[in-house]
């Protein structure tokens, strides 16, 4: 992560400087208006001034709000990755807009390169490290982004562990990975496959038992300060999917080392809580394991007991990660009776057919829960859509033999909706919201904030929702 | 049609008998009338089906005593809560039970009299069936049920309430007939052919050939039907009810309000058969394209139904009619088209051709007429299939008020919307290499993009776009739909004129 200090005067007169410009302040700026610069709020332009410093103009649009300087900081970051140093000139904001600086460009420097062995001889190497907000407010600024900045943290260690490969992040080294979490003052436990088998989660552990690869159950608590239950956050996380018996075609399967991001994502939000010292308690249930093809693997129609007594006739080996929250959700329901739980999943491609790669489906058994995830999304960047979680998507759901089936098996369905009434069912009288993120937890290409690959998707969304809704004494 | 009448109540002394039952309802009216006739015969059947009257559930009861052949009782549900949806769908449930009966009398219980006529609506709208090429059918197959007798205290007042129903009713059969007819009965030119039909109800029908949709500057419409033997068509139907009744008067003499005078216009896409053309389609389900015209021939209903009760309103209806086929001379995927509003598209899939006609409709439409809003129906996507199933229709629109109405007037008919997203991320994904945008916007969001690109078309004017992909057809049947063509949007829209545009 980026260093961030906020300062009233520039000392670094060799940095790159960056200005974020209005379309207003652009058309009143002769150097603006000397290179055509239009201040447009996808428009960046880069170059030499006079005295040979680097200097970058990125647009804000018709004005300075949270997103569209984040965007425009972002967009700076992205043209001087190879500088040590960035300033940004962001004199006339506000406090809360200063600091909205160093999170865009925080997530735009990321990168995942410890994989990477040898320079790239095409470019010169990312050297971004540290950034310097410009601000007569330097204070407030900073107080603010101690707040922002865990979010980042937590979006950040998301992308981390998103972007390993499958046979680097094993749902073992998952959970050792989130034994880290312990520093920052998060209870770990990890449940391993004896213990799920002894608890009855028979629908996780179907979907385990193809790989050689045992699954296990992160459980980590952020006890807070107010004494009430938990919220609780539900995340999937299948490390790698291969469809199982039910094999996925060979074309993009690789995209499927991504299929834990909502674990990913939920781990990402308990770290933002921690480290900005929310008071409310949280507690996310991840369920760890890898979907296998093998001799031992579960088998199209085979019929699996949750956690909840439920029986689950599997259609389809590849509607896993529905399997593995049921037994989440039921157990997290029963053990925790949080006042509201909220799973992140890679769900569908249905909801990727749905919304497209800019939001994520929002299906939800609670209007009131539901708009703040919706208002938490779009103040943070991260933006979702309601989709519908009506009784009659339930109803295709009817197995013959058993309880319910995980999917309906015919071309054209409405597998998101399928999936969301699925979950609905375990999550019971819980005030419940479902985000299937299968569209947006990797991008294509570079964007604003961030570059291509891992986005860390729900992390700061999630940790926003807690200090809109959860942070209330009486709430 | 099935033959409705409305009468006191009054036990027939032969044939069946329909009553409508709330949860908790002690008998009265005929049901108590019928039970008292036979010896408690229905109390003991509905006792013994542990009939709690639910929303349709049914229970039926062979001879019963007193004459009657049948009696069967549905459940509508608390009575208190039961609005025109719930009798609607039990009168409908009903006439199912009832099919095998030559006539019967239904009982809606104590109720309004608007609502005895929409139990004669849900009736109606289940018995339609369509049997025009059926040449074999044994007589004992084809369902009886020709005359219904609804009972109700002030029958009068229930008969006027049902002359504007039976005029949409009318609509709704108008559609679901030409959805239902196969594309080599139903080419464009035939379509406009029945378009003109409903000049006899006072719409003013204009038919144009591909040399005047040429003269236009169609050259999108025209693109998509090239590849055809069948020549395309644009049908435009206009209903003035509120500027000049039913002569041509000039409309709009007097604006009291800056919109008064401008009608509401209604598109529909009325591919009437659709192989993809050059972008051919698997063989598997091919067939269900011949309904890829149901948003043009929602139109026509709408309009129809429009007329039919006289609404006071203006209106037109604009049906894109062609067929895309594939063929020497057919538009190739990368074929770039001119469209009327002047902006190029690069057709990177022969197959994406429904917004394609679309494009040049929405853009004459407000081009010529500067309507009020504009609603435009279509077949469009398969990933509206995906994203709703068949429980809702995808709704896009770029007015808020708009979007509201239109929601709140799905939940009155039934016909179900779900707004979905429009916004310029998604815009961005129709960017093409040579020309002003490409006619695809690839898989993820599907759906949207295509909605997207029509708004590239309608310029700015208030606007929706109902994507009826999984709605227009169904495999099951439903309380007021058997199964085949639904004809939905027709009842959708004409409440939403009813409620919002109507003698204002």
């Amino acid at each position: 992560m980026l260093s961030v200090r906020f300062r009233k005067r520039d000392s670094h007169p060799e940095a790159a400087l960056a200005r974020l410009l209005t379309a207003a302040e652009a058309a009143a700026d002769p150097l603006a208006r000397l290179i055509g610069f239009a201040g447009r709020a996808d428009e960046v332009a880069s170059g030499r001034d006079a005295t040979g410093r680097l200097v970058v103009l990125a647009g804000l649009g018709a004005q300075a709000e949270a997103s569209s300087v984040r965007a425009a900081a972002g967009r700076a970051a992205g043209l001087v990755l190879g500088e040590k140093r960035l300033v940004v000139q962001g004199g006339g904001l506000a406090a809360e807009l200063a600091a909205e600086i160093a999170v865009g460009a925080s997530l735009r420097a990321w990168r995942f390169d410890r994989l990477k062995t040898r320079p790239d001889p095409d470019g010169p190497p990312p050297r971004l490290k540290r950034l310097k907000v410009l601000t007569e407010a330097k204070r407030d600024a900073g107080a603010v982004w101690e707040t922002l900045s865990a979010g980042v943290a937590g979006a950040l260690f998301a992308r981390d562990l998103v972007a390993e490969p499958s046979n680097r992040l094993t749902p073992t080294v998952f959970a050792a990975r989130l034994r880290g979490l312990a520093e920052d003052g998060i209870e770990v436990e990890i449940r391993d496959r004896d213990w799920l088998a002894r608890r009855g989660f028979g629908a996780l552990l179907g979907v385990g038992r193809g790989s050689a690869n045992p699954p296990c159950l992160a459980v980590l608590r952020w006890k807070g300060a107010i004494d009430r239950a938990p919220i609780a956050l539900v995340g999937k996380g299948v490390t790698f999917d291969t469809g199982g018996v039910y094999l996925k075609p060979a074309d993009k399967m690789w995209e499927m080392r991504a299929d834990m991001a909502g674990a990913a994502a939920c781990a990402g939000a308990m770290l933002a809580l921690a480290r900005r010292r929310s008071p409310c308690p949280a507690v996310a249930v991840l369920g760890l394991v890898e979907n296998m093809i093998g001799a031992e693997a579960q088998r199209p129609s085979d019929v699996v007991r949750a956690v909840d007594g439920t029986t689950i006739e599997v259609i389809d080996t590849d509607a896993e990660g529905r399997l593995v929250l049921a037994d989440c959700l039921a157990w997290t329901r029963i053990a925790h009776a949080p006042v509201a739980m909220i799973d992140v999943a890679t769900l569908t491609g249905a909801i990727v057919v749905a919304l497209g790669p800019h939001r994520a489906g929002l299906f939800a058994t609670d209007a009131a829960l539901a708009a703040h995830v919706a208002a938490a999304g779009e103040a943070v960047g991260e933006p979702v859509w309601p989709m519908p979680l009506d009784e009659a998507y339930g109803e295709a759901l009817k197995s013959d033999i058993a309880d319910i089936r995980n999917c309906v098996a015919a071309r054209l369905q409405p597998d998101a909706c399928h999936a969301a009434a699925f979950l609905k069912r375990f999550a019971g009288d819980t005030p419940f919201v479902h985000l299937d993120i299968a569209g947006v937890d990797l991008r294509a290409e570079d964007s604003d904030l961030g570059p291509a690959g891992a986005t860390g998707f729900g992390a700061r969304l999630l940790d926003r929702l807690v200090a809109l809704r959860f942070e209330d004494q009486d709430g | 049609m099935l033959e409705v009448s409305f009468a006191k109540p009054a036990l027939p002394d032969s044939g069946a008998l329909a009553l409508l039952v709330g949860e908790d309802e002690p008998p009265s009216g005929l049901r108590a009338a019928a039970d008292d006739a036979t010896g408690g015969a229905i109390s003991r059947a509905l006792a013994a089906a542990q009939f709690k009257a639910k929303k349709n559930e049914t229970v039926t009861i062979l001879a019963p005593g007193a004459g009657l052949s049948r009696v069967v009782v549905v459940g509508v549900g608390k009575r208190a809560e039961a609005a025109g949806r719930a009798i609607e769908e039990a009168a409908g449930t009903a006439a199912a039970s009832l099919a095998q009966e030559p006539s019967a009398v239904l009982d809606p219980g104590p109720v309004a009299p608007t609502l005895a006529a929409e139990a004669a609506l849900g009736a109606v709208l289940r018995s339609w069936r369509f049997d025009r090429y059926r040449t074999r059918d044994k007589p004992e197959d084809k369902p009886k049920l020709a005359r219904l007798t609804l009972s109700h205290d002030e029958p009068a007042k229930a008969r006027s309430a049902w002359g504007p129903m039976k005029a949409v009713a009318e609509g709704v059969f108008f559609t679901r007939e030409v959805v239902t007819e196969p594309p080599n009965v139903l080419t464009p030119a035939a379509f406009a052919e029945r378009c003109q039909g409903l000049a006899r109800l006072g719409l003013e029908v204009e038919v144009m050939g591909p040399k005047e949709l040429k003269k236009l500057g169609f050259g999108a419409f025209l693109g998509v039907a090239q590849g055809s033997a069948n020549e395309p068509r644009l049908v435009v139907l206009q209903w003035r009810g509120a500027s000049g009744g039913e002569s041509k008067a000039p409309k709009g003499k007097s604006k009291a309000k800056p919109d008064a005078g401008k009608p509401l216009a209604f598109i529909g896409k009325g591919i009437t058969f659709d192989t993809g053309g050059v972008s051919l389609k698997p063989a598997q389900g091919m067939e269900d394209m011949k309904w890829d015209m149901a948003g043009a021939g929602a139109v026509a209903g709408l309009m129809a139904a429009l007329a039919g009760r006289k609404a006071k309103v203006d209106a037109v209806g604009l049906l894109g009619l062609a067929e895309n086929m594939p063929s020497g001379t057919a538009q190739r995927p990368g074929d770039v088209v001119t469209t009327a509003s002047g902006q190029t598209v690069e057709v990177l899939n022969t197959d994406a051709e429904g917004r394609l006609v679309l494009a040049d409709v929405l853009w004459y439409c407000q081009d010529r007429f500067d309507p009020r809003v504009m609603i435009d129906l279509a077949t469009l996507t398969g990933a509206i299939v995906i994203s709703l199933g068949h429980e809702h229709a995808g709704l896009f629109a770029n007015d808020e008020e708009l979007a509201q109405k239109l929601i709140a007037a799905g939940q009155a008919t039934g016909e179900l919307l779900w707004r979905m997203p429009l916004g310029e991320a998604y815009d961005k994904m129709l960017k093409s290499d040579i020309a002003d945008m490409k006619n695809i916007g690839g898989r993820p969001g599907g759906s949207i993009t295509a909605a997207q690109f029509l708004q590239r078309f309608v310029n700015g004017k208030a606007w929706a776009h109902l994507d009826i992909a999984g709605t227009a057809w169904a495999t099951k049947d439903k309380p007021c739909v058997p199964k085949g063509a639904t004809a939905f949007g027709v009842r959708l829209l004409d409440r939403l004129v009813a409620d919002h545009y109507e003698g204002g």
